[in-house]
């Protein structure tokens, strides 16, 4: 036979001549060793004080209460729900590289799932702020949960906001934990390669003692996998849950069956465009183009282009239904969709999400990074119009005319929401610092040297 | 590149298919007979069955083309052993359209919208069909757009079996990047049509109701439907060379896992679109679950949950079962057969409050696939199992002749 | 056990292949208080020191089933018998609602089945072990790969194992004090 093993017709996972060792000593002296440059500090830096903008803008918020933001009614949900789908959307990406991808055995997923999943935590963790400031009194925000209390009161399980609870709190418990998981065998590596006492001591506090006995392994994988297999239907669940927060209800533009499939792809579309918004740079900086090749750029580029079309789908088949269903509120909806007020955002939203995304059918720009980051920042504003079309237009013209309104956000709503670009971008930060952000031992499997021959 | 990777090992069908076939071909000349006589006595419920029979088989016609698109796409040794399986059944087209102009004379029986006398006596539909018959639900746009649906499945399925038939021959070539063109695009428009086709022809019964997911429960079906079908020939085909060396437990494991996979995007297509429309409980939509949850329809959506569902996810999460193509192969013919109730589930409570079902709701579908199984039997054996001349077809060749 | 001031004899191996070949080897010795350890999970590794349980999944589903009737139960319980409120004219035992939340409980117990369960099983956390004193084990994490019998073996005998090792082409053998 003159061909050789079929992987070698595209590009590399992982770039020819390294080594356990060389891959072990690149990914980890970027934590260890490696000076923190004055690039770094510049973007934390920045970061941060987005950051502190966005501690600002909520301590004004409890002061006053949010009667500083744009909502009013009938427009109750403003920008708090746009801002929060956006960011558990973003999330899903991390979910699913680390589990869906591990389960259909895409081993080039290793190189990027630590820092997808990192990505999902912050995402969450952005997003979960904004239920809690938008309750109207934060501080009672523990009624969301079952507790039992003096005031013998419990929640209403039958709204999708409960819902919600459940499904996002398990969310960011279980990625936390699937993170954590994947992480000990590397803290066990760095506590190994650290130099100084300290270091030595919190690696090895946060390795738990992790020693690579072939038992444990066998544990560990068998609960990886299981992880995965659990996190796989829990990531379509949250967006799922997302999507019945609208749909359970009876407003037009919101109560559709198409809702739960078609978040699931936009969450999946936005995250991905994240994914590559920080991988792109991260590996030019770092140097990790060994690692971080062509090939994932593309295979990312991909799942953009198919779940984006999923979306095309669902923008087609609802305006299809609202003509053919002949219910006169969803035939205004999309009339009000087209020509209304807000319809220069649902051009917009169909150009970011529909139009300008088919550039990566050619495969010349679907390997440019250059061109695949700027494709991502486009889908990132479309999917966040999206948001915004789905939550304000479909609430400021409803049934009755006699209650129609505009909203208009404020400067605090604009202050909240980058706020939580800074929370996640300083979180991101601190993490390729002192974390490994490539799974190390993972990669290490990718390696020539980890095959076992019979 | 060198010659054909395996000499020694004929890829073509054995002489078994042959006689499947033309057993096949009497059943359905037979019960084709029967249910002739049905359609001269009981034409209403003949084309009833008729509808159903026509989308289940369709269901693993078009299935089959959309597996084997995700293949070109995606590749992998799962998708190779069942690449000619797929091939064969994808190019029942042509059959299915020659086997829907039967449909065409039972319009009238089945739309109200063909009945105008009908639709105008109902006072709610009245209002509501006003615009949508004279511009979209018409028996002219009806024809018009069905002719169109099925040229484009044809032209897929023309293209995808000319390049795969060219591989069946020396020299060696890789086309994947010729697939891999048309299976992009081809599965978007397979989405789309089947979507639009399923409204025209399913949810039309009922023309005040609408379901924005009720395209994609059609797709995943289909799917669900295509891939059990190619697990239940493999089946009968491992029984001798060459798929009894082509076939390996890894393969039987991933069809089992895209089984498992596909029943829970039923379950979860399904369940969304109960709660959306339960939870809104809005008069135009819930009629359609009242319908089907009472008059004794009720039992039958509860034996789809348990049958269509829960029993095939308990037994799919085992490993063993799915590595072995013996047991597995039951599960599958079961799933098809649920395929089908899940049809009968979705179209028949349309026309009848209480639960009914008929000897032709039997019959029909036995005819129909008597027909249809001759023709795939006949494009099975006209091609080899696996094309040689494929570079990628190495990975189950080599593996076969270790 | 007899106390000897030793954990076991420690060899180091270069590749995964000698591992592997070792460890195969030491079992077939008839040797059973042995462990591996190397920088990544190897396939056929566990088997090859003779572990064959893995709980690990059964904890899990324990998990789950307790998760999903945690969920289903308390939701009954508090919209049917605690609590119940009529919203919109649904039933206080509205089913198809309360599945989002049994099936957010199921993953939820499951998961964390599978993490406290993986960890306990393991014996983790464990910040001391005596294997780390072995000289270079810290490689054991970045590139090398180990085989230890434990001094707890009924075949244990220091020259014999010693020797069996040498056999074995290893890199480096040491003593693992306790």
């Amino acid at each position: 036979m003159t061909q050789g093993p079929v992987q070698n017709e595209r590009a590399p996972v992982i770039e020819p001549g390294y080594t356990l060792g060389s891959v072990t000593d690149k990914i980890s002296s970027i934590v260890l060793t490696r000076p923190t440059s004055n690039a770094w500090f510049v973007g934390f830096g920045v970061a941060f004080l987005l950051l502190m903008m966005l501690l600002f803008a909520i301590a004004y918020l409890f002061v006053k209460g949010i009667g500083i933001w744009g909502v009013n009614a009938p427009i109750g949900w403003g920008f708090a729900i746009v801002n929060f789908v956006w960011w558990i959307g973003i999330g899903h990406a991390g979910t699913l590289i680390s589990a869906i991808l591990l389960l259909l055995r895409q081993s080039w997923r290793n190189s990027i799932n630590r820092f997808a999943e990192a990505m999902t935590l912050f995402a969450v963790a952005s997003a979960g702020i904004f239920p809690l400031i938008h309750v109207g009194r934060p501080w009672l925000a523990y009624w969301l949960f079952p507790y039992p209390n003096t005031m013998r009161v419990w929640p209403q399980f039958r709204s999708p906001l409960v819902w919600d609870v459940f499904a996002v709190s398990t969310y960011a418990t279980l990625s936390a934990l699937f993170w954590f998981i994947g992480l000990i065998p590397d803290l066990a590596t760095l506590r190994d390669r650290s130099e100084e006492r300290w270091k030595k001591i919190i690696y090895g506090m946060l390795a738990m003692g992790w020693r690579g006995s072939a038992r444990h392994w066998h544990r560990y994988e068998t609960a990886y996998l299981l992880l995965a297999g659990l996190a796989t239907p829990l990531v379509l669940s949250v967006h799922t849950v997302v999507s019945f927060d609208f749909a359970v209800g009876i407003v037009p533009g919101w109560h559709t069956t198409i809702f739960p499939p078609y978040f699931v792809a936009g969450a999946i579309y936005s995250g991905f465009a994240m994914v590559l918004m920080l991988a792109i740079p991260i590996r030019k900086v770092y140097n990790l183009e060994d690692f971080i090749t062509e090939r994932h750029l593309q295979n990312a580029a991909k799942v953009m282009l198919a779940t984006g079309l999923i979306v095309a789908y669902g923008y087609v088949i609802e305006a299809f239904m609202g003509w053919y269903g002949g219910n006169r509120y969803d035939a205004f909806l999309l009339w009000n969709r087209l020509h209304g007020p807000y319809s220069f955002f649902y051009y917009m939203l169909l150009a970011c999400n529909i139009v300008i995304p088919q550039v990566l059918w050619i495969p010349k720009l679907r390997s440019s990074p250059v061109w695949l980051f700027l494709v991502s920042g486009v889908v990132l504003v479309g999917m966040w119009l999206e948001r915004f079309i789905i939550v304000v237009v479909s609430l400021h013209r409803d049934f009755l005319t006699s209650s129609w309104g505009m909203y208009y956000p404020t400067r605090w709503d604009w202050m909240t929401y980058i706020g939580t670009i800074g929370l996640f971008l300083s979180a991101m930060f601190l993490f390729v610092r002192l974390l490994p952000m490539i799974s190390i031992f993972e990669m290490r499997t990718l390696l020539p040297e980890a095959e076992v021959k019979e | 590149m060198s010659a054909a990777p395996m000499r020694n090992l004929d890829l073509m069908t054995p002489p078994v298919v042959k006689t499947i076939q033309q057993r096949s071909l009497i059943i359905g000349l037979v019960f084709g007979g029967i249910a002739a006589l049905g359609a001269w006595h009981q034409a209403d419920e003949f084309f009833r069955a008729y509808l159903m029979a026509f989308m289940a088989w369709l269901g693993v016609t078009l299935g089959s083309m959309a597996i084997l698109m995700l293949r070109h796409l995606t590749k992998g040794a799962w998708g190779m052993v069942i690449r000619r399986i797929l091939g064969a059944a994808m190019r029942c087209v042509p059959l299915m359209a020659a086997l829907f102009i039967p449909l065409l004379f039972g319009l009238r029986r089945l739309y109200i919208w063909a009945r105008p006398l009908d639709a105008m006596a109902d006072n709610h539909l009245r209002e509501h069909l006003q615009e949508i018959t004279k511009t979209y639900l018409s028996v002219n746009g009806f024809v018009i757009r069905a002719v169109f649906y099925f040229a484009i499945w044809w032209g897929l399925s023309f293209f995808l079996t000319q390049w795969s038939a060219e591989q069946d021959h020396p020299p060696m070539r890789d086309n994947s990047t010729r697939f891999k063109a048309l299976s992009g695009p081809g599965l978007i428009l397979y989405g789309l049509t089947i979507t639009f086709a399923v409204i025209d022809w399913i949810m039309s019964i009922d023309p005040s109701w609408i379901s924005t997911i009720f395209g994609l429960s059609f797709l995943i079906g289909q799917v669900l439907s295509a891939l059990c079908f190619a697990v239940v020939v493999e089946r009968i085909l491992f029984r001798y060379k060459p798929m009894s060396e082509l076939l390996k437990p890894e393969q039987v494991h991933d069809h089992g896992k895209f089984m498992l996979a596909f029943i829970m995007v039923w379950a979860y297509f399904s369940f969304s679109q109960w709660l959306i429309i339960w939870a809104g409980n809005l008069p135009e939509e819930i009629t359609w679950y009242m319908r089907r949850l009472h008059g004794g329809w009720g039992y039958v959506g509860l034996f789809l949950v348990l049958f269509h569902f829960a029993v095939p996810f308990v037994l799919l999460i085992s490993r063993p079962f799915k590595r072995d193509i013996t047991r597995l192969v039951w599960l599958a013919a079961w799933l098809l057969l649920m395929r089908y109730v899940d049809l009968f589930w979705v179209i028949e409570p349309n026309f009848s409050l209480t639960f009914n079902i008929t000897w032709l709701d039997v019959v029909v579908p036995i005819a129909m696939g008597g027909l249809w199984l001759a023709y795939f039997f006949r494009n099975l054996s006209a091609m080899p199992l696996v094309p040689a001349y494929d570079v990628f077809a190495v990975e189950v060749l080599e593996v076969a002749h270790d | 056990m007899k106390r000897t001031g030793v954990y076991g004899i420690m060899a180091e191996f270069d590749s995964v292949h000698t591992l592997l070949h070792a460890a195969n080897r030491v079992r077939e010795a008839g040797y059973k208080r042995i462990d591996a350890y190397s920088p990544f999970p190897v396939e056929g590794l566990a088997e090859a020191i003779g572990f064959h349980h893995d709980e690990v999944p059964l904890v899990v589903l324990i998990g789950g089933l307790i998760g999903g009737l945690t969920g289903y139960l308390m939701q009954y319980w508090i919209s049917v018998v605690s609590y119940p409120v009529n919203v919109g004219g649904k039933p206080y035992h509205s089913w198809p609602a309360f599945i989002i939340v049994t099936f957010e409980m199921t993953i939820l117990f499951a998961g964390i089945s599978a993490v406290l369960g993986m960890l306990a099983l393991n014996g983790l956390p464990m910040p001391y072990h005596p294997v780390f004193n072995a000289p270079r084990f810290a490689f054991a994490t970045k590139d090398r790969f180990f085989l230890i019998v434990f001094s707890s073996d009924p075949k244990y005998k220091p020259t014999e194992v010693r020797s069996f090792l040498e056999s074995l082409q290893p890199r480096s053998i040491s003593e693992v004090p306790d």
